[in-house]
């Protein structure tokens, strides 16, 4: 038998890297869910991790350190919010830099 | 009021499965004020069979801003003596000002007052009690208390 396809309509899901169970600790919806502005889940509403390994919907974390109280810190464990991202880059930076010191100490030579 | 789901989530958590039997949703006709009843968890002859009422009025900007709470005086609902909860009901407690986190909820600052009680052992008032009560704000969130004192 011979099967000719006519037609397709390709489907996916997605969710983000997160545990399956897990909320966002300030408005309570899981991460594959929107904050309490947004409509549609995904890129236009990300999440964003901390350093500290604690993640909320960008959104709402926002809003949260904007506000005096906050004074910078992670609403879980009051470090300093930092991303992991910046973390990497501070590391990246302080990388070139120390290759760069020793380029110019070997070149001195 | 835009965590107003999670508002009502935790209303609704709140009212059947609440953190311990000693705390108890007795009213929320709306999602802004609650009244809680709270009891202490443990056998402390201070607190021991007595209730006391809690309010909360949730503002607009809650949970990223903290809660307005305070004991309110009621036939058999004494304001509670503590170093650190004035007469007319104002708690002075850090995550209540300073030190709140929007991962707090109703429910968990249910549990600080009810430690901060259980494991009190000072039958006193604050010792600017008098002073304060005269000129307090009636919304105690616009009192800057110096949370001074951390052995209580």
């Amino acid at each position: 038998m011979k099967v000719k396809i006519k037609q397709w309509n390709a489907v996916s899901v997605w969710q983000w890297d997160v545990p399956n169970d897990e909320v966002c600790g300030i408005c309570r919806v899981p991460f594959d869910g929107v904050c309490p502005v947004c409509k549609y889940p995904g890129d236009d509403c990300p999440l964003i991790i901390g350093k500290c390994a604690h993640s909320f919907h960008l959104h709402c974390l926002l809003k949260w350190l904007e506000t005096e109280t906050s004074k910078g810190l992670c609403p879980m464990c009051r470090q300093p919010f930092e991303t992991a991202d910046d973390a990497q880059q501070q590391q990246q930076v302080e990388e070139t830099q120390r290759l760069h010191h020793h380029h110019r100490r070997t070149s001195e030579v | 009021m835009s965590y107003q789901r999670r508002i009502m989530k935790e209303l609704e958590r709140l009212k059947t499965a609440p953190p311990n039997s000693h705390i108890t949703l007795v009213e929320a006709n709306d999602l802004e004020t609650w009244q809680i009843d709270l009891e202490v968890n443990n056998d402390n002859p201070l607190y021991t069979g007595k209730t006391f009422r809690l309010q909360f009025i949730i503002g607009p900007n809650y949970p990223v801003e903290s809660p307005q709470v305070q004991f309110m005086p009621l036939p058999a609902r004494p304001i509670p003596i503590h170093p650190h909860i004035y007469s007319n009901g104002h708690i002075c407690l850090d995550i209540l000002g300073d030190e709140w986190t929007p991962v707090q909820t109703v429910a968990s600052v249910c549990i600080s007052l009810q430690s901060m009680l259980g494991s009190n052992d000072r039958d006193e008032r604050p010792p600017d009690d008098e002073r304060y009560i005269k000129h307090a704000p009636k919304n105690p969130k616009q009192t800057r208390f110096v949370y001074h004192d951390d052995t209580v």
